[in-house]
């Protein structure tokens, strides 16, 4: 209990959690409640916000932008959180298995992580589209390398100093198996770095998925996606603004809530991990 | 030093088999190169011909191989969508590229680290709460939004700056901002940590007894430890600003390498994309390992 009314009253805990609340709840509820994304009214078309029937305005085909946008978080929530929580699992693993059974796997692993932890995750991403083709997958692809990389190297570095601690030490001596000093001993001490990490590589993906989108590299149309609505709203800046203010404010938004929260979780941990952390976000 | 030469050529061996990857995976699934070249009339034998005299029904490793040799001949083949020699077009996009890449980077470290070491000089004052503030919600901000806002004020309602193109340094300033701007916030929140944590330390203490200003202490010994790690690492903001230059330069129309990257694979022009792809994991890899060898020799922990 104590735990937990110290999360209350870490603020930016609590205002990034509220941001995320209300994002999640506009994600899940919002394409039910506004409509088809895709229905076309091209005599409704470039509505401001505020407008009978159309409160949050339309689009130039007259498309209502509260359903593109709402339909556009999930696409992006889907991109950054269910791929960075895949690459969350994948990663810890990899990190772990290199960092404790050390040797010629530990080298081959970490050459590849030092050689693709570098890449900027956009320059990736383009480079999964130029390879494949334009669309969500490639998309997925660099968020779900990029991101176990990076993880599995600050997990492989926590393990390295954790596996010459005298309890890990101790259990070997017991004679456990190394699967039980893995999971019981030695996970528990990096997973909380590897989810605050994670909170932050969230951050990264959406950005990523919503620049990729922007430049017409990421989701294709008809999909909505909250990238793509800015860069359609761009030519109708003086028209009506909301076209891209709005999901320009929804990615701000997410992107904000999750570092919030990412802060938020640092500073309830440890604090010798925290060292680990900043050096991990040095990128 | 020897651990440090094996990461080079290492490095160099991956490299060599990322560019295959990037390579393959473009000829594999590029989709039809005929249907981009040659009039839909083409016949069946046509396109087999112009696969063949292109080189395309060759074994991915051979064509690789040739692929190389050409390139170190100088010969970076032609764009399939205006058949403009590509070695022409890479000279004036890389120097565009690199004028607004360094700019920015001059920026990110020129605005980042003072605002960093006032920030944390006058800890907890509305300056530094400001500063902070400001510097997580730059980290917030993706940067093709910032563009659009930035084109909105600045040229659109004020007319100080344009809003893309090219030519003199007002056309530089909007897309360096920009592109900077996440650098800035990073670099800012770096410098003030690493300056507070030396602030903390014993030989901070140890100064002071023996009678330095404060000013000496600030200047020469707490920035200086506190920048080295944050220089060493600078290799680091090489990669970041070549992922954003793809979408600042596209946005603001800056013809650059990132921009003929994002363009080139839109309309599917391989020679293109094979090109300046490669020539950007070259660059992200070289920053990547400036920043792994400075890091080195900044730690003497880690130098054997």
């Amino acid at each position: 209990m104590s735990r937990f009314r110290r999360a209350l009253k870490n603020k930016q805990l609590v205002i990034g959690m509220i941001i995320a609340i209300v994002i999640v709840v506009l994600g899940i509820v919002g394409p039910a409640v506004f409509g088809d994304y895709s229905k076309q009214d091209l005599l409704r078309g470039h509505k401001p916000v505020g407008t009978p029937g159309d409160f949050f305005g339309t689009d130039a085909l007259g498309r209502s932008l509260a359903a593109r946008a709402t339909y556009g978080i999930r696409i992006s929530l889907f991109v950054a959180i269910s791929v960075t929580g895949l690459a969350m699992v994948v990663g810890t693993i990899i990190g772990l298995i290199a960092g404790y059974v050390k040797g010629l796997v530990d080298g081959v692993i970490s050459l590849l992580i030092d050689f693709i932890w570098g890449f900027p995750l956009i320059l990736v991403a383009v480079l999964a589209a130029a390879s494949i083709g334009s669309g969500l997958l490639p998309v997925i692809l660099a968020v779900g390398l990029v991101n176990t990389v990076a993880i599995a190297r600050v997990v492989r570095g926590e393990v390295l100093g954790i596996s010459e601690k005298d309890f890990v030490v101790a259990a070997k001596a017991g004679g456990y198996s190394t699967m039980r000093i893995l999971t019981k001993h030695v996970a528990p001490n990096v997973i909380p770095v590897a989810l605050v990490l994670s909170s932050y590589y969230v951050a990264v993906a959406i950005i990523a998925e919503a620049a990729l989108s922007f430049v017409g590299l990421g989701a294709q149309a008809p999909l909505p996606s909250l990238g793509q609505m800015v860069s359609e709203g761009r030519n109708y800046m003086r028209l009506n603004h909301w076209e891209s203010t709005i999901p320009g404010v929804i990615i701000f938004a997410m992107v904000l809530s999750v570092s919030l929260i990412g802060d938020g979780l640092r500073d309830l941990l440890d604090p010798r991990l925290r060292t680990a952390l900043e050096r991990a976000r040095a990128k | 030093m020897r651990s440090l030469l094996k990461t080079v050529v290492l490095t160099f061996l991956l490299l060599l088999a990322s560019s295959l990857a990037v390579f393959a995976a473009i000829r594999l699934s590029g989709g039809d190169v005929t249907a981009a070249r040659l009039p839909a009339s083409a016949t069946a034998a046509d396109r087999q011909l112009f696969r063949h005299q292109m080189g395309l029904d060759q074994p991915i490793l051979k064509q690789y191989a040739t692929y190389l040799g050409k390139l170190f001949k100088g010969d970076l083949g032609n764009s399939l969508t205006n058949s403009a020699k590509i070695s022409t077009l890479a000279v004036e996009k890389i120097k565009n590229s690199l004028i607004l890449g360094a700019t920015s980077m001059l920026l990110v470290f020129g605005i980042g680290i003072p605002l960093g070491m006032i920030a944390a000089l006058k800890r907890n004052s509305w300056f530094d709460t400001g500063i902070t503030s400001a510097s997580v919600a730059g980290m917030a901000v993706p940067n093709f939004w910032l563009a659009l806002i930035a084109i909105y004020f600045f040229s659109t309602r004020l007319g100080w700056l344009p809003s893309a193109g090219q030519g003199g340094i007002k056309y530089l300033v909007l897309p360096a901002f920009v592109l900077s701007a996440e650098g800035i916030a990073l670099t800012v929140r770096m410098t003030r940590s690493a300056m507070l944590d030396n602030l903390n330390q014993d030989f901070v203490r140890t100064l002071r007894a023996a009678g330095l200003s404060e000013r000496r202490i600030y200047f020469k010994h707490v920035l200086r430890n506190s920048l080295l790690p944050i220089i060493s690492l600078a290799g680091l903001r090489v990669g970041q600003i070549v992922g954003y230059a793809l979408v600042v330069e596209t946005i603001f129309g800056w013809p650059g390498v990132g921009q003929s990257l994002v363009n080139a694979v839109l309309r599917r022009d391989y020679p293109v994309v094979q090109f300046f792809s490669l020539l950007l994991v070259l660059v992200v890899t070289l920053g990547n390992l400036a920043a792994s060898i400075g890091y080195t020799l900044a730690n003497p922990k880690l130098r054997k």
